[in-house]
């Protein structure tokens, strides 16, 4: 029987790996839906909710916007945070999140000529972005928000890995964000998820 | 149950804080609505969590991001959809509408040279924005008809994130939702919606 979710982007991990980072977490099933941007796109993208991937289609809608489709399938699968307030918490941290991200990807989608400005601004941004996180971070070592993993330690998890290429040490005097990057590959089926995934760029 | 104490923070605008203020009128729900002068703001910043405003603050504790701020007011008060499903069609749109916001944002306060914010002004208003009106047109329509609200059956935080996008493009352009029927009906119907309606009359009258 085919599985109820299928999440199609381009064979990528960006924008779509917090979500397969989710299903994986919670070993809920999904189709991995990889499309070449030059020969499939073009053809889809008309049939997009707003002409963006990724895209999840689950009983017979599509949901685009790539947080709206985490935040879906973390409600799905009981990672969204337990309360509406520990939900609200985990929301803006992952939204925090973005300007991190943003910053990081900066640096990659650069001209050869101004990727070392980008750099740059990348490690003016991160420490204090970073302190404040390590005190917005809850008292549970090695969870940003509750006492369990939630969607906010797999976007940290995923946005840092990133980061730590270019700012190796950023983190080492943070001990709760330093404990989140343990915890998240703990989990087996993150674990299992990150040893099997495919080979991208980004 | 005692209901909790919410207070907002902001400077004076409507900005990324009035689709939260919207929400807990549309709820009757009463709350402190703090604005600060620009002066004022360093003050402010080292209590707000990440820095930065609008911010939620309820019961004593602070929730930030303005999608975030939102959301949780929308599930207190029962206008969040009545599922996970429609949940995330109502944060997509939010999400879309907020694109178009960051997008306005780009030319009119990070654009440093007149010509340059000129011509993305342009291409927002004349590419950008039509196409995303029409992709939310298509989207109202397909929740069962177009002549309700975007997610499920009742106003969600999707509605007054639409309303406040409407107010600022709309002041370029009175024309700009002349194309999309339904989205001009859906206007109306938030603006006169309960708790909306005695809010946008006695809120205060502010540029941005």
């Amino acid at each position: 029987m085919a599985p109820r979710y299928r999440m199609i982007y381009f064979n990528l991990r960006a924008r779509a790996e917090p979500t397969r980072l989710l299903f994986a977490a919670a070993g809920l099933q999904y189709e991995d839906v990889r499309i070449r941007r030059d020969t499939e796109w073009p053809a889809l993208k008309p049939n997009t909710p707003m002409g963006q991937v990724p895209v999840l289609e689950v009983d017979g809608v599509t949901i685009c916007q790539s947080n709206a489709i985490a935040r879906y399938v973390a409600k799905e699968t009981g990672l969204a945070g337990k309360t509406n307030l520990e939900q609200a918490q985990v929301d803006m941290l992952v939204d925090g999140m973005g300007d991190l991200r943003g910053k990081q990807a900066a640096i990659r989608k650069a001209s050869e000529d101004k990727k070392d400005q980008c750099k740059e601004e990348l490690a003016a941004f991160a420490p204090n972005f970073l302190r404040r996180y390590e005190e917005l971070s809850g008292p549970h070592a090695g969870h940003l928000v509750g006492d369990s993993l939630t969607w906010a330690d797999l976007e940290f998890y995923d946005v840092m890995t990133k980061v730590l290429m270019y700012l190796p040490g950023i983190i080492d005097n943070l001990p709760k964000l330093a404990k989140v990057m343990d915890t998240v590959p703990a989990n087996k089926g993150v674990a299992d998820w990150l040893a099997k995934r495919p080979e991208t760029p980004h | 149950e005692k209901m909790p104490a919410y207070k907002v923070y902001y400077f004076n605008a409507r900005g990324r804080a009035e689709p939260t203020r919207l929400l807990l009128a549309a709820a009757g729900v009463p709350f402190e609505d703090v604005r600060f002068e620009v002066e004022k703001w360093p003050e402010y910043k080292p209590k707000m969590p990440m820095g930065q405003a609008p911010v939620l603050e309820v019961d004593g504790t602070m929730i930030c991001q303005s999608a975030a701020m939102a959301r949780f007011v929308a599930r207190e008060t029962g206008r969040a959809g009545k599922t996970n499903l429609e949940l995330a069609k109502a944060d997509m749109i939010v999400d879309g509408v907020a694109d178009l916001m960051n997008a306005m944002a780009n030319y009119h306060y990070y654009e440093p040279d007149e010509a340059r914010k000129a011509e993305k002004k342009k291409t927002f208003f004349e590419t950008t924005l039509p196409q995303f009106l029409g992709h939310f047109e298509k989207l109202l329509v397909a929740n069962n008809g177009g002549d309700g609200f975007f997610a499920g059956d009742g106003l969600t935080h999707a509605e007054t994130f639409f309303l406040c996008l409407y107010e600022s493009i709309s002041k370029e352009n009175p024309n700009v939702l002349n194309a999309f029927p339904k989205l001009t009906a859906l206007v109306e119907r938030i603006r006169t919606y309960p708790g909306i309606k005695e809010w946008l009359a006695k809120r205060p009258q502010t540029e941005f």
